[in-house]
Parts: structure tokens; C-alpha cells; sequence
């Protein structure tokens, strides 16, 4: 690599948060001038990384080295003091607030006692100028595009003097031809001088941009390789590791009769002409990258936002699905990625969380019969190995296998016959993962339709009897189980060069 | 299953019954008139109506919501009833039945626009709040109505086998107000839309319908309050149920009720209002000025949802003085600064 001293290096760091090595021992050495790219699949430790050169977490172990001088960042205000910019996912800005206003938002310029409104105006008129935009200052941000507002968020960072840029995928919101102008702002910065720490899910971007990459995972580094001695099939390769040791032997439930039948559906929020059908006891798996469009199905099956063309069938009849309550009564549920924030009642314990969308099962007459919902829910419990305590303490308190199975076992009490699951093992350790496996094996039998989104490859084409790659809210391939490499997945996904299939 | 409902009642009630207790031991200690059969029937007959007004309280915050509107609701309802009772010769059964309706239509009122119109409770209610004492003073001219109607004197001051009338309201309403949360799927889905509201809606629960419903049952008991409040007084003014809603709120929230929703149990509600209600007669023995009395209900009422709000602050405060203290035992850890930051040292 080149000989040049690194403006920013890592050596040896590692992170731990309870429960996961986050970073294990990860080398790293910035340049100025230079764009790096950093890869791996989620979970990988990219953005733990990301986070520690901009101050949010201290490194447990290792050091951060700044122009070959040791330093620490303890808080994200000494990373700035240091030239470290950050562009997030999220915006920061005040949609309330002037353009200008909000590139100095924070440190804004005092004359005597009053803020020198002349000079954020000159500031960001400069900053803007050096990003080629024809933005206007005074605007409000809440009346940009989209787009213009990752520019005043770029804007802002570059307004201040900035050694290295982090730019944590960047592109999630953006159209080819701003992905296109926000690369030529990266050339024009590294010109300048400027480390870039590039983070991105899109291979293909990536190696327009990037003149070294890295490759993260499971918190590891695998390689740091100049662009262009790599090539995005090596990449690939890398991320995903050799070590595909997640076994698991799945049963052939699938039948013939259609279950969920999807046609050409469409919603206002990404979903763009969705058709799929998912027959009795088999598992679709639905791959892509964030923000493809995958939890926009679900949402729009679920009734939770609302189908503006297209039909969906359960088992031949046609659904009106305009409220969760509308798809609970033909028959899909739905499994939040989110079980803390959007399943689970903590004020509950284990049955009535369980009983909650099928209420009318243990009732008589008008009243609830609690005897006869505790020794339902009790059922479900063991038979799906569900932590005991689940029976009387708050679901809070089980760990989160548990809690998805306490998800899951909410949907075989209603009668369910197409169950969505959405991320279901996520954040969960590897013995639970299995678990949620065999779960999902128990409901094929049972004759349950499955959906099943996740972000882990692995998994998705291990316990999948067919994938839909879902790429800008469609359907952009469907391959049978086996038929598919977890590498051709991935480009597939992250919409690289595409091989064609064997 | 019986264990297990008695169980989680004890679990829930215990608290606020010695809270209670506690307090009328220390009045009863200050002052020997507090015991005296006459006095005890008096707190009896005044803990009623605000008990009755807490139950709506206590739906409601259930939901996460709140209902500011209660105490004006009450006022509103004594001048309309003592209006069609005196001016408009209706009998006091029909009038009574038409108010409650009212309550419950005015509860509506509440429950709609804060829930399908998206207006935060907490304001729609405060509107409502001057709304309806508003119209009391509209119906009247701001006067009140005396002497309405012999009938209405029995409706309060009445017994049914030796036991006074309002002691059976207050009975009667607690246990339908307990079997409606605890053992029917609305009481069910009244306690998931406050635990986790986005989790009721992703369990096919119609959670506005679910708010709203919390705040019609709310303004129909309100209405039975003010009632109970116009026959025992005899009377219908504009200016009565003044603070009612807050020391409803409060036997709310001393019973354990949390006002972010989820958690609760009417029968601890009940220990609340009474709680309040002898702090209140403790302080009317000692001749304790009504400006001092106001002072003190304030003050109870800003610490009991201090202590609600802050519930997990104090838990993490004991526990971090329990674990310094074993730390200082054992000698060994030496005090490092960035106490909250624990996960992020090796």
C-alpha cells in the first residue's frame, strides 16, 4: 500500500456490548486523498467501526492513531474538533430551519453577543458553491427534495475543516443520477485532500468510488485489497467467508394448493407491482438489500398500509386488507422486525401476550375464561420450548428467542394461514436461531404459509423453498431452493453484475 | 386460576391499601374526632362521588390517555339536572338517565377527537375542560339552582338493607368496572393499547375505537358523579367539581395506575380516592385553611405522578447505592467516574 502516513489508523481495535464481540482485533489505515470502502454483511461490525472513529464508542481494546500520533476520542465533539465529519442514514437537519441556518446549527458565528447572520450566510454559500449545487441558502429545509437535503447535510459537513469523511450508506435515498453527482463530490473532496470511510451495501457503487476496500466480518477483518486488484465476485466471496457451517435440515412440507396468492400489487410507500403466490407449508423467502421494499410487502399484506392497485387471495378468496384487524381475519399475521417496539406487551406476562389476537377462543359468553387461556397459552408454551418463566412473569424478562417465539406462538393460537415473519432472528444468538428454524418447520407442517424476509443470506436460502429477490420495491428473480449460491443472492440483491443463472 | 387473579389484585392493591391505612393512622393519631362513627360515615359519603368520577380517571389512563374534562363534566351535569328537574318538571329518574347520555356523549366528544383526530388528550380535554364549565355558567347565568327537588334527597341520603345508597353505587361500580378490565377482551385490549400501542394496532386492535370507548365510559361516570353530587347538595351550580378531575387523576395515580398507560387496577383506584380524601378531612379536624388545604392536595398530587414518572430513576438510584455501598465492602473497586457508561469498559 502506499507509503504516504495514514491520516487516521486503527490498531487492533476491538468492541464488545453485552452478548456480542463487535470488533475483534480490526487494523485499519485511512489515507488522505483516498476513498475506502468498507463491506460486509450486517453485523459485521461496519458501522460499530464507523462509530468509534466519530466518538460515539470508545474502543475496549486497540488505539486510534492520528497523523502517527496515539489519541482518544472520547465523545463525538473531540472526533469533530479532529476533522472527523459524519454523514449518516439519518438526517440531522431541522426541517424548520433555513438552509444556512442549519449548516451552522450547533456552532453557529457570535459578534458581539449576536449571531453574525452575514457570515453563516457567506459560510454556506461557499460550502454549497464548493459542492456545485444551486441550492438556495434561505430556503426552508423542510421544503428540499430529498436529495438537496443530503447535499445540505454534505454542506454541512464540509463547512468545517474536515479531515476525513464518514459517509454511512449514503446512497439508501437517492436516484442514479444523485448517486452520480454525490460521487463527483467525493472526487472533488479527496482531490482537496480528504479521507473518505465509505460504507455501503451497493457493491456496485463501491467500486465506482472506492480505491481501497475492506472487508468486514462477524467483527473480523478478511482483507484489505486495493480496487484494483479485487473484483466484486472476490468481494462477495469475502463477506460472505468460506465457513458456511449453518447446517440445517429442513423438511420438504410444500404442496401444490396456492395458499397466498399476490398479484401486481401496489402502495403508495415503495411497493411497485408485487406478484408472488406461496403454496401450503412452504417458506418464500424474500431477499434484498435495506430499503429494497421487503418490509413494504409485508406492511401492505398486513393491512397496514394501504394497496392502491393489485388483489391479494388467501386460499382463493379475495381480502379486503385495510386494517391489520382485516388480514388477522383472513388469516396473515405478521411478525414484527421490531418485536420490542411493535409486539410485545411488557405490562403482560407470557399468556396474555399470546392470546391477544384471538381472544374470542377462550371466551364464554361475553366474559374471559383466564383458566382456560392460561392452560391454552401454557400448551403453546412448552410445545414450542418456551422459557417456563414466560407462564407468569413479564415477557420483558425473557431473553429475545424467547420473546420471537412468544411472537410466534401469538399466531398459532389465531388461526393463522399465512404468517410473515420479518427478520425473526435478528439479534438473537445462534442456539435461538435454530430454534426459530425448527419453529418454522413445526408451522410447514401444519400446512402454514410462510413469508420470510431476512437480511442473513445464509439463513434465507437455508430454510427457503423458494427466494423472490426483491430489488426498488419488485420482484426482480425467482429461483427454487438450491438453485441459487448465496454469492449469485447477493449480487442479485445488491443489483452488481448479474451472472446468469446455472 | 382464582389463586392466580387473587394473586395479581394483592400484588397490585396491597400498596395503595397501606398508603391508606397509614394515612388515617396518622390522622387518627393527631386528632381523636377522626374516628368518631360520624366523621368516618362523612368520609364515607365523600369519597363516593369522587371514587366514582376516579374509575372513568383510571380507564382512561389506562390507554395512555388522560381526561382533564371530568371535573367540569360534573358541574355541567348539576345545573342541567337541577334545570329539567325545577324549571322543566321532568321527573328525576328521566332527567338522570338523560344526563348520564349526555356524559357519555360528551365523553365521546373527548375520545374522538383525541384519538381519530389526533389532538393529544391532554389538550382536547384542557378545551373541554373550559368548555363545559363554560356551559354550566351559559345554562344559568352563572346563579345556582337551590332546593330542586324533594325526590333527589333519597337518591344520596337513601339505604337499601341498612347500608347507605352511596356505598352500594360505589360497590356496584367497582366490581362492573373490575370484571369489564379483568375479564372481558375490550378490559383486555383497553390494557394492550396503553402497554404498547403499536403492538395492539399489529394485533388487529382498533385502537382508536379502543381510546375512544375508555373516554365515553369516562364521561358517562363523570355524569354520575354530578348526580350523586346535585342529590346530595340538593343543588346545581356552575362552580361545583372544581379540582375534581385532579383528584380523580390522583386516586388514579396514588393507586398505582402508571400515566403512560398499561398499567392499573380499579380496586387499588379506590384506596387512592380514599387516601385523598382523608388527607382532606384530616385537615378540615385541624381547621387547616382551604388555602393550605389546596397547597397540600397540589402537592400530593404533583408527587404521587413524580414518583410514577420517575419509577425506574429511583429503582437505578437504589440499586447504583446498593452496589456502591457492596463495592466500598468489599474494598476492592476502587469509585471510577462514567458510572453509566459500564458496557463500554472491558
Amino acid at each position: 500500500m502506499a507509503a504516504s502516513q495514514p491520516l487516521w489508523e486503527l490498531r487492533s481495535v476491538g468492541k464488545s456490548f453485552p452478548g456480542v464481540r463487535a470488533l475483534d482485533d480490526v487494523s485499519l489505515a485511512l489515507r488522505a486523498g483516498e476513498t475506502h470502502a468498507l463491506l460486509g454483511e450486517n453485523g459485521s461490525g461496519k458501522s460499530t467501526l464507523a462509530r468509534i472513529l466519530s466518538g460515539v464508542h470508545q474502543p475496549d481494546a486497540g488505539e486510534i492513531v492520528h497523523r502517527g500520533e496515539p489519541v482518544t476520542l472520547p465523545g463525538p465533539q473531540d472526533a469533530q474538533r479532529r476533522g472527523v465529519a459524519t454523514f449518516h442514514q439519518e438526517f440531522s437537519l431541522v426541517p424548520e430551519l433555513g438552509v444556512a441556518e442549519n449548516i451552522y446549527l450547533g456552532r453557529l458565528p457570535v459578534r458581539r453577543g449576536v449571531v453574525d447572520w452575514e457570515a453563516v450566510r457567506r459560510g454556506a454559500v461557499e460550502a454549497l458553491a464548493r459542492l456545485d449545487v444551486a441550492i438556495d441558502p434561505d430556503r426552508k429545509v423542510g421544503s428540499l427534495s430529498v436529495a438537496e437535503q443530503q447535499f445540505v447535510e454534505i454542506a454541512k459537513a464540509i463547512s468545517r475543516e474536515m479531515t476525513l469523511l464518514i459517509l454511512d450508506e449514503p446512497t439508501a435515498a437517492l436516484g442514479p443520477a444523485e448517486i452520480e453527482r454525490l460521487h463527483e463530490v467525493i472526487r472533488l473532496l479527496a482531490g482537496h485532500g480528504t479521507g473518505i470511510l465509505y460504507i455501503s451495501h451497493r457493491l456496485d457503487e463501491v467500486f465506482a468510488i472506492a480505491e481501497v476496500v475492506t472487508v468486514l466480518k462477524d467483527g473480523r477483518l478478511v482483507d484489505t485489497r486495493l480496487r484494483r486488484e479485487t473484483s466484486v465476485r472476490d468481494a462477495v466471496r469475502m463477506m460472505i467467508g468460506s465457513d458456511l457451517d449453518e447446517h440445517f435440515e429442513r423438511s420438504e412440507n410444500a404442496r401444490e394448493h396456492p395458499r397466498l396468492e399476490v398479484r401486481d400489487v401496489r402502495t403508495a410507500n415503495r411497493v411497485d407491482g408485487v406478484t408472488f403466490d406461496v403454496a401450503e407449508g412452504e417458506v418464500l423467502g424474500l431477499g434484498g438489500i435495506a430499503g429494497a421494499g421487503r418490509t413494504e410487502i409485508a406492511r401492505a399484506l398486513f393491512g397496514v398500509d394501504r394497496i392502491v392497485a393489485g388483489e391479494v387471495r388467501v386460499d382463493g378468496r379475495r381480502c379486503s386488507l385495510r386494517a391489520p384487524g382485516d388480514a388477522i381475519a383472513a388469516g396473515i399475521a405478521l411478525v414484527p422486525e421490531n418485536r420490542k417496539a411493535d409486539g410485545l406487551f411488557f405490562n403482560f406476562d407470557g399468556p396474555p401476550n399470546i392470546t391477544i389476537a384471538g381472544l374470542d377462543a377462550v371466551q364464554i359468553g361475553p366474559l374471559l375464561s383466564l383458566t382456560r387461556e392460561r392452560r391454552r397459552a401454557r400448551g403453546l408454551i412448552r410445545e414450542l420450548g418456551i422459557d417456563r418463566r414466560a407462564e407468569d412473569r413479564s415477557v420483558r424478562f425473557l431473553s429475545g428467542g424467547n420473546q420471537q417465539k412468544v411472537m410466534v406462538a401469538r399466531w398459532l393460537f389465531a388461526p393463522t394461514r399465512v404468517l410473515i415473519l420479518d427478520e425473526p432472528t435478528q439479534g438473537i444468538d445462534v442456539a435461538a436461531k435454530h430454534e426459530v428454524y425448527r419453529v418454522v418447520d413445526e408451522l410447514t407442517a401444519k400446512g402454514i404459509a410462510i413469508v420470510l424476509i431476512s437480511s442473513d443470506f445464509p439463513e434465507l436460502l437455508a430454510i427457503s423453498d423458494r427466494i423472490a429477490v426483491v430489488r426498488r420495491g419488485r420482484i426482480v428473480h425467482v429461483a427454487g431452493h438450491g438453485e441459487l449460491t448465496e454469492h449469485e443472492l447477493v449480487e442479485l440483491a445488491a443489483g452488481g453484475e448479474t451472472r446468469e443463472a446455472a | 386460576m382464582r389463586d392466580r387473579a387473587a394473586e395479581a389484585l394483592r400484588s397490585q392493591v396491597v400498596g395503595p391499601l397501606l398508603i391508606m391505612l397509614a394515612v388515617a393512622a396518622g390522622v387518627a393519631i393527631s386528632t381523636d374526632r377522626f374516628l368518631l362513627s360520624q366523621n368516618l360515615k362523612n368520609v364515607g359519603l365523600q369519597v363516593a362521588i369522587v371514587a366514582i368520577v376516579a374509575i372513568g380517571a383510571t380507564i382512561v389512563i389506562l390507554t395512555a390517555q388522560i381526561d382533564l374534562s371530568s371535573g367540569s363534566l360534573v358541574a355541567l351535569t348539576t345545573v342541567l339536572l337541577a334545570d329539567l328537574v325545577k324549571n322543566a318538571g321532568l321527573s328525576v329518574a328521566l332527567a338522570a338517565v338523560l344526563m348520564i347520555l349526555m356524559g357519555a356523549a360528551l365523553g365521546f366528544v373527548n375520545g374522538f377527537f383525541s384519538s381519530y383526530g389526533r389532538i393529544p388528550s391532554f389538550i382536547f380535554t384542557l378545551g373541554t375542560l373550559a368548555i363545559f364549565r363554560g356551559l354550566a355558567f351559559l345554562d344559568t347565568g352563572g346563579t345556582p339552582i337551590f332546593s330542586v327537588s324533594p325526590q333527589l334527597d333519597p337518591v344520596f341520603y337513601g339505604e337499601l338493607l341498612g347500608l347507605p345508597l352511596p356505598f352500594l353505587y360505589v360497590v356496584v361500580l367497582y366490581t362492573l368496572a373490575w370484571v369489564y378490565l379483568t375479564y372481558t377482551p375490550r378490559g383486555r385490549q383497553i390494557y394492550a393499547v396503553g402497554g404498547n400501542e403499536s403492538a395492539a394496532r399489529l394485533s388487529g386492535i382498533n385502537v382508536n375505537r379502543v381510546r375512544t370507548e375508555a373516554f365515553v365510559i369516562a364521561g358517562a361516570l363523570a355524569a354520575v358523579g354530578g348526580v350523586l353530587l346535585t342529590a346530595r347538595l340538593d343543588s346545581g351550580s356552575p362552580n361545583y367539581g372544581q379540582g375534581m378531575e385532579l383528584m380523580a387523576i390522583a386516586s388514579a395515580v396514588i393507586g398505582g395506575a402508571s400515566l403512560f398507560g398499561g398499567q392499573g387496577n380499579v380496586f387499588a383506584t379506590l384506596f387512592g380516592a380514599f387516601t385523598i380524601v382523608i388527607v382532606q378531612n384530616g385537615l378540615n379536624l385541624h381547621a387547616v385553611p382551604s388555602a393550605w388545604q389546596n397547597i397540600t392536595l397540589g402537592a400530593i398530587i404533583a408527587l404521587a405522578v413524580g414518583v410514577d414518572m420517575w419509577r425506574g430513576d429511583i429503582a437505578r438510584l437504589i440499586g447504583r447505592l446498593w452496589s456502591r455501598r457492596r463495592a466500598r465492602a468489599e474494598a476492592v473497586v476502587p469509585e471510577t467516574p462514567g458510572e453509566d457508561r459500564v458496557h463500554s469498559r472491558p
